[in-house]
């Protein structure tokens, strides 16, 4: 045999398999070192198995243990380290937890006058590696040892699930044992703090001008009648806040007041000031406190700022698309416009109540918007105007450079994508690591688009489904996951094919070999994706406008990494 | 506030065999749907990993409660990786490990690479295993072969640097270890990783991370390697002949020792390998069986998993 390298390795093979061929086996070492990158001392032992004839040893009958049953006996005090890990019917917990926070208040509980206590909780006191998870909870018999900021173990807690919200029930029966005496600020009545300094939750003390002042009605869930409130918003040299008063007030946009006893509670991601019957708002005299007009503009946001739930927001934006929809409610047409709107800092919907002036010939549109609400949908901001005088056509945009709205996707990391909150108009870059098996075509629901399980919709019962195509994939960056759906169009570019193709290469393979096929693909490759994420109390998940494969380079790359950490 | 996700899916760690083979610490939290996780000597905390490798063997046994359970191995440049797959894994991992292992039996020569979530055991003599149970299975081209070593290196030469940093400033906590310029994924592994390895040696993954780049760029020459040269039952000295007629039991332990010593790569060496590399050098499958057996009656070997075979130390 000509010369090649692997002589003693030939040897070994030779020696373990008698009947082979030198040359043979000199062509398997070089077939797996060209072709697969094997070298001869990795390749030896899968070149002998596959020299050797089998010669199936004899199978012996004992085999591993069986699988750990898992019995769960019914405790008399189950012990949890995590809120998570307790169910909707949980009795008799016991759990290690700081107390967030913690508010007396009378209520009337079966025609009794009684006191209770609530507030909020936080488990895992003591692990600062993990995230805690928070919990209200309500004390039906106010114990002293609770109090904000103490670390207690309660012993013989409850769980109470309404509406698919879990909370923990501190019981007369229940146990209270103190670990760590509240260490967190206890905000002293009537000493005012920075409005950018305040809690997520709890009492406080603000002096502040009034930047808008509002009456609303909160109607009652239950349907018994409605609540008179006002709604407004304050603000001091920090920031601003919102507010929520169930008590009429008797003030004015710009007065300076000081207002003690005010509760704060996070409404959706947005903190607000509540005002009830113990809230005292008094004029406040400060000839240096800066004027309405200069905390106005202080207080205007950017399209990246707004959260879920906030209220008198004030922003510049440009108005790229709008168009007007109808709808019938209680049998009366009514009209929504809506549309997309820009600024440097992102992109998000805007939708109005009232017609603006606004023609679609003249987009886009600059406008300055006051007063303006903010929802979100799957954590994706969606500016609502109510009134069309919250609105004001400017000139021209503010900013210099000019938003191409085609192309106006802002590149972001991948792992700050997957920590943070939902946006529109981003494209990253991460691995494929999953590509889920039920992509492929599936039937909506045609009442509701919900994809039917067996010709079945969860809401609409059996019907008659509209095919569409959907991929599932997961993809990472350095530590996190993010679900990525392409519909139907982006699946077909990526796919590179149309319906007919695709329903014909599914019906060729079968669904389960055809998402086989897409594996072998795409499983373990680099991908940029363009689209929008939207995020909920329980997942993100990334609408993907477009996903591409890269190519990658293996030698590349590990010349690369060579440079990178200077290994030579 | 941030919403809560908890039920977030856990990443896929980019890991080389020899490091996650090596791998004796576990974590799995209270909750019974909590993750579990295997922490390697450089403080990767895998509950799922991205593999890949040259498929050497895929195997079906039968388990105790009649199942059939298929085992198989990866190779990659730093050594193997265990993995089973059984019928309460996800249907399409065991088609593809079916399909696999038929092409493997006809002879075809392949790559391949898997998302896995990483298990791992102790038996009953306390010694640990990890394995890999495949969730998504595919055959892979040389090319992306070599993109997921360069990846893979480049991984674990994060987790080096990061190793390296960590040691000085472990004890004074995750602040300080941020502080260190350790990136926030690897500190809580680190943290575990530290004391329980304390000192266990780090740098065979360096020479395994050389390995791979030189494959990835196309470097052959640069990796190949001497074979173990095997004390191979009657070498050389009486002329390379097949061994003796009766060959002694004495020969045959010796023979095995030998073998299990040689061919062990950490997790043991499994039945079928042994009884083949027994016959190869004269002794037929039935002494071999009998020779496993005696050598484990006699306290030599241990049997820590079913079928695989280790050394007493």
């Amino acid at each position: 045999m000509s010369d090649h390298p692997y002589g003693d390795h030939v040897a070994l093979v030779l020696e373990s398999c008698p009947d082979a061929s030198e040359e043979d086996v000199v062509k398997a070492f070089r077939q797996y070192e060209e072709e697969f990158f094997i070298p001869p001392q990795d390749a030896m032992h899968s070149i002998i198995r596959k020299l050797q004839v089998s010669a199936s040893p004899p199978a012996t009958g004992k085999a591993a243990g069986a699988g750990s049953g898992s019995t769960r006996a019914a405790k008399p005090m189950r012990k949890v380290e995590r809120l998570e890990e307790l169910k909707g019917d949980d009795q008799n917990v016991e759990i290690t937890v700081q107390l967030v926070s913690h508010n007396v208040r009378e209520q009337t509980v079966r025609g009794e006058q009684r006191t209770i206590a609530f507030g909020l909780l936080e488990d895992q006191p003591y692990d600062s590696s993990t995230p805690s998870t928070r919990w209200e909870y309500k004390d039906w018999a106010p114990k002293s040892e609770l109090r904000a900021g103490s670390i207690v173990r309660l012993e013989g807690a409850s769980v109470n699930e309404y509406q698919g919200r879990r909370s923990i029930n501190v019981n007369k029966s229940t146990r209270v044992v103190v670990l760590e005496e509240g260490t967190a600020p206890v905000v002293v009545p009537g000493e005012p703090m920075n409005i950018a300094d305040l809690p997520k939750e709890g009492n406080v003390c603000v002096v502040a001008r009034i930047l808008g002042l509002r009456p609303d009605v909160i109607h009652r869930r239950d349907g018994t009648g409605s609540i008179d409130v006002v709604r407004g918003r304050v603000a001091d040299d920090s920031g601003s806040i919102g507010f929520l008063s169930w008590e009429p007030l008797d003030l004015e946009v710009g007065q300076l007041v000081k207002i003690d006893g005010a509760n704060v509670r996070t409404f959706r991601d947005t903190p607000e000031l509540n005002f009830g019957r113990t809230t005292t708002i008094e004029a406040y005299h400060d000839a240096a406190f800066a004027s309405a007009e200069d905390l106005e503009a202080a207080s205007a946001q950017t399209i990246a700022d707004l959260r879920d739930g906030a209220r008198d927001v004030r922003c510049v934006v440009e108005i790229h698309e709008w168009q007007r929809r109808t709808f019938t409610r209680d049998g009366e047409e009514r009209h929504l416009w809506s549309g997309q709107v820009a600024d440097p800092s992102g992109r998000c919907r805007m939708s109005a109540w009232e017609e603006l002036p606004i023609a679609e010939g003249d987009l886009p549109v600059t406008v300055r918007l006051t007063g303006v609400r903010v929802r979100a949908w799957q954590g994706v901001p969606d500016i609502t105007v109510d009134n069309a005088d919250q609105i004001e056509v400017l000139d021209g945009p503010p900013w210099e450079e000019s938003i191409d709205f085609a192309t106006h996707s802002v590149e972001v990391d991948f792992d700050e994508l997957a920590e943070g909150g939902g946006r529109v108009g981003v494209s990253t870059k991460g691995l494929i690591v999953s590509i889920r098996d039920d992509s492929g075509l599936i039937q909506r629901c045609p009442e509701c688009r919900r994809v039917l399980r067996d010709g079945v919709c969860q809401d609409h019962g059996a019907q008659d489904g509209q095919e569409d195509v959907r991929l599932r994939l997961v993809m990472q960056g350095e530590a996190s996951t993010i679900s990525v759906f392409l519909g139907r169009d982006a699946a077909l570019a990526l796919l590179d094919t149309d319906l007919e193709g695709l329903r014909a290469a599914i019906a060729e393979h079968g669904a389960m070999a055809w998402v086989q096929s897409l594996r072998a693909r795409y499983l373990g490759r680099s991908a940029t994706l363009r689209g929008r994420l939207l995020v909920d109390d329980r997942s993100s998940m990334f609408m993907a406008d477009a996903l591409e494969a890269i190519d990658e380079d293996g030698a590349m790359m590990a010349t690369e990494a060579r440079a990178h950490w200077e290994v030579a | 506030m941030e919403p809560s996700r908890n039920i977030r899916r856990q990443p896929a760690w980019h890991v080389f065999a020899s490091e996650f083979g090596e791998a004796t610490l576990n974590e799995k939290g209270p909750g019974e749907y909590d993750p579990s996780f295997v922490i390697t000597r450089l403080g990767a905390k895998i509950n799922r990993c991205l593999v890949a490798g040259l498929l050497e063997r895929v195997e079906a046994r039968e388990t105790s409660s009649g199942q059939t359970m298929y085992q198989g191995q990866l190779r990659d440049p730093s050594g193997l990786m265990y993995f089973s797959v059984g019928d309460y894994d996800p249907e399409s991992a065991r088609e593809s490990i079916l399909g696999l292992s038929r092409a493997l039996e006809e002879g075809e020569t392949m790559h391949v690479m898997m998302i896995a979530k990483a298990r791992w055991y102790q038996t009953d003599e306390g010694a640990i295993y990890t394995s890999l149970r495949p969730e998504e299975v595919v055959r892979i081209d040389p090319s992306r072969y070599s993109a997921w070593l360069a990846r893979t290196a480049n991984a674990t030469l994060a987790r080096l640097d990061a190793h390296e940093r960590a040691q000085p400033v472990v004890s004074e906590g995750p602040a300080a270890m941020a502080e260190a310029g350790i990136p926030s994924h690897l500190v809580p592994g680190l943290s575990l990783a530290l004391p329980h390895y304390d000192g266990a040696s780090v740098e065979q993954y360096r020479l395994h991370v050389l390995q791979a780049l030189d494959i990835a760029e196309g470097r052959m020459d640069a990796v190949r390697s001497e074979p173990a040269k095997l004390p191979l039952h009657g070498s050389n000295e009486d002329g390379g002949s097949a061994p003796a007629e009766g060959a002694g039991t004495e020969d045959a332990n010796d023979v095995m020792k030998q073998l299990i010593a040689t061919l062990d790569q950490g997790q043991g060496v499994d039945y079928e390998t042994l009884i083949r590399n027994m016959g190869a050098r004269g002794f037929d499958a039935g002494l071999a069986d009998t020779t496993l057996d005696a050598l484990f009656d006699e306290g030599s070997i241990l049997e820590p998993n079913f079928g695989w075979y280790r050394l007493v130390e």
